[in-house]
């Protein structure tokens, strides 16, 4: 060390900086040293095992033969072995949905993984479990509850398997501008009523009278709907327009359904396609879905 | 005692004050984001304060205010100081310091508004990017020109690895924002399709290598044999880690995008070296932390340097465990759960805030040449700090593991056992926990703030 030292007996490099700052002449720590060697030792023993070096043509694929996409087909075989015995009977044409609900064992393994499937496809519409989306207002629309026996395109397994694979589009008249205020208050009411177990008599006209509501074109004389028009049934206590009662039920009247090009304020009530036509899912898997929704409480 | 003549902190005192307020605000955003996650309602419903563009506020705010002012703070002390000479330009300092935070000023008013090249750590649009490169240039001049006037015989360490930092980061940032305007706030990359992935993760990678932790060694390397009065332990370690790591960490961008459209040797080679970095990693931990041997005894009693060898610590741990997920295997678990998210925060608030913390108290000490106002207070920040982070760290471990688990859990049928949305409503707690773990970290830093503020207050008047 140099002679002015000022840090003397302590084996530094003879370097100082901003008074106080020096290095001593240490080895780095013998693990670390051994861990230094092992790296790099490391680096070339993996560089000859796996895919790892650009060369001019295409890059050295490494002595193991690994690839990513041979990865990735493994472990995709292993997982259809396992799915295939029930996978090939759900694929197979001939196999109906409903054949599907009548075999325990198949049901079983439909519902479990078509749980996935309503996850990721259904239940940001129809909540989680079919459980539906209630409004949050009066004006918004909601989406319905699936979870229960109130179907207003049917509950068969037939029909849920169409509704999945072709979409649902509603359709309502708008009578705010063909009846007096008065008027669509008096069907508000009797739908409110209706759905009480009552009636309203002026609402009650209205709904009979061809010229004015004439609604029981659409929602049947008895007012229960029509499952071939998606019409709902206005007897029981379920509300498609969630959270219901007379606000709602005015709203609807006045701006009818489906009708936005004409009146921005109009319902929406669109449920869009799975199969061909839309979101082109597999006919196998719109079965395990009509099953798994058919389960979920009001399958008929 | 520091012969005023000598050297020039003007710029370094702004630069000092400006990253301890950065520190809040950036930590802020990030308590606030944390909070969005875990109750929804805090987004407001207004697009500009979604999750989704205060994000990137948060980051730029934590990495490009607090870190860069932190660094350019330290970078314009220290290397004044190790050579012996005065800043090159004093004024161009000020041009750094005006332009860095125009440029946040900037960032602030474009994220919140959508406009965003949305590419991670690089958002900011291509005028924003212009602006970054022409400031940071000057930032580089300065320190090289400074370097260049030294009266010392050999570069310390420190700035090794802040001239390192300098020269990977220019290069970065430039290839990284390449592109194209069709408008003032509006650009289109260079680069396309899994070449633009690579680009992106080369350049989000060696942000992280380069900048938080070059950059942030080179603080290390000064400030931590400054505040215990020690000598580096040893030198040997101090080269070999430092050329390790520059050659080895420009490689490890690919293990961001294991199991993607990447060629397999990309993905494999990043991984490689991953692993082979962590002992180069050790190095400057255990350089630092040895520095201290002899005398342990000053942490009882010496708060700053807590903070530093804590940071150290962090360091080390979250060194050994980046390389760890880089791995195909624990990839396959790790990649796009919160497990990253904890990683990264182990080593930025852990790390990077840690040993930042250290640097400024020890920097306002001698910018003021005055004793900390309240060193019980920055032993009441130094614990909030930890615990703020190991609650932070610790929420998103569980919750990234268990998101990993349970999106790869198949059952006996061979299908998946939960739905996307089973796994978003399992996080809630997590979410909350972290919320928590933020707020505690944030609140440490709102302690920082006042200590310095009346630090600073109770200096005596010196001559501007």
């Amino acid at each position: 060390m140099s002679e002015n030292n000022p840090f003397p007996n302590e084996n530094n490099t003879g370097h100082f900086w901003d008074d106080n700052l020096r290095e001593l002449s240490n080895d780095p720590p013998g693990w670390w040293r051994i861990g230094f060697h092992a790296s790099w030792i490391f680096c070339i023993i993996y560089f000859i095992l796996y895919p790892a070096l650009p060369t001019l043509s295409g890059y050295t694929t490494g002595t193991l033969g690994w690839t990513q996409v041979g990865e990735y087909n493994e472990d995709l075989a292993a997982i259809d072995q396992v799915r295939s015995k029930w996978e090939d009977q759900i694929n197979d044409p001939n196999v109906t949905a409903a054949m599907i609900v009548a075999d325990d064992e198949l049901r079983n393994y439909t519902i479990r993984s078509a749980k996935v499937l309503f996850g990721d496809y259904c239940s940001a519409c129809h909540g989680a479990g079919g459980a539906g989306n209630a409004a949050m207002s009066v004006s918004e629309s909601g989406y319905p509850v699936l979870a229960d026996d109130d179907w207003l395109y049917g509950g068969t397994i037939e029909q849920i398997q169409t509704t999945i694979t072709n979409g649902r589009k509603g359709i309502m008249t708008p009578y705010g501008a063909r009846l007096s205020a008065e008027e669509i208050d008096d069907l508000a009411q009797h739908v409110v009523a209706l759905s009480e177990g009552g009636e309203h008599a002026a609402g009650k006209a209205l709904f009979m009278e061809p010229t004015k509501g004439g609604c029981f074109a659409c929602h049947g004389m008895d007012a229960k709907g029509m499952s071939a028009l998606g019409s709902a049934n206005l007897t029981d206590v379920v509300w498609r327009f969630s959270p219901g009662g007379l606000e709602s039920a005015r709203h609807t009247i006045t701006h009818g359904v489906n009708g936005e090009l004409m009146d921005p304020q109009s319902r929406n009530a669109v449920m869009p396609a799975f199969g061909p036509l839309g979101k082109n899912l597999s006919e196998g898997t719109i079965k395990k879905l009509a099953v798994y929704v058919h389960q979920l409480g009001g399958g008929q | 005692m520091e012969a005023a003549e000598k050297y020039d902190f003007s710029a370094v005192r702004w630069f000092s004050v400006a990253a301890v307020i950065y520190l809040v605000v950036g930590t802020l955003v990030g308590f606030y984001i944390a909070a969005e996650l875990a109750w929804p309602v805090l987004n407001l419903d207004l697009p500009y304060t979604t999750f989704g563009r205060l994000r990137p506020l948060h980051t730029n705010a934590v990495i490009f205010a607090f870190g860069g002012c932190t660094l350019m703070a330290t970078a314009f002390y220290s290397v004044q100081r190790t050579c012996g000479t005065r800043i090159w330009s004093p004024k161009m300092a000020w041009f750094t310091f005006w332009g860095w935070n125009l440029v946040i000023v900037a960032a602030v008013i474009t994220l919140p508004l959508g406009i965003t090249q949305g590419k991670e750590y690089a958002e900011l649009e291509w005028p924003i990017d212009l602006a970054i490169a022409v400031v940071w240039l000057s930032f580089f001049l300065n320190f090289v020109m400074t370097l260049v006037n030294k009266k010392t015989s050999h570069i310390y360490v420190s700035n090794w690895f802040f001239l390192g930092m300098l020269v990977m980061i220019t290069y970065l940032h430039v290839v990284n924002s390449l592109a194209i305007p069709v408008s003032l706030f509006k650009s289109y990359s260079l680069f396309s399709g899994v070449q633009d992935a690579m680009i992106q993760w080369w350049w989000g990678h060696n942000a992280v290598g380069f900048y938080l932790t070059a950059g942030f060694l080179g603080i290390m390397y000064y400030f931590v044999p400054k505040q215990a009065n020690r000598p580096i332990y040893s030198y040997r370690l101090s080269v070999i880690h430092f050329w390790a790591l520059m050659f080895g960490y420009v490689w490890l961008g690919a293990h961001h995008l294991q199991y993607t459209a990447l060629p397999d040797w990309t993905g494999s080679l990043g991984a490689a070296v991953s692993l082979a970095m962590i002992i180069p990693s050790w190095g400057g931990a255990v350089n630092g932390m040895m520095t201290l041997s002899g005398a342990w005894d000053k942490l009882r009693d010496d708060y700053i340097l807590r903070f530093m060898i804590v940071s150290l610590a962090f360091y080390a741990m979250s060194t050994f465990e980046g390389p760890v997920m880089s791995v195909k295997t624990v990839n396959a678990l790790s990649h796009y759960t919160d497990w990253t998210i904890g990683h990264v925060h182990s080593g930025a608030l852990g790390w990077v805030a840690m040993v930042a913390a250290g640097a400024l108290y020890h920097l306002i000490e001698r910018l003021w040449n005055v004793k900390m106002y309240s060193a019980k207070l920055v032993n009441t920040h130094f614990w909030m700090a930890t615990i703020g982070t190991v609650v932070y760290i610790t929420a998103m471990w569980v919750s990234g593991i268990m998101q990993g688990l349970m999106w790869r859990d198949y059952d006996e049928f061979g299908t998946l056992s939960y739905t996307f949305a089973e796994s978003v409503a399992a996080m809630v707690p997590y979410y909350k926990m972290r919320a928590v773990g933020g707020l505690i970290f944030w609140l440490g830093g709102v302690v920082m703030l006042y200590n310095v503020v009346m630090t600073i207050r109770k200096a005596p008047a010196r001559a501007a």
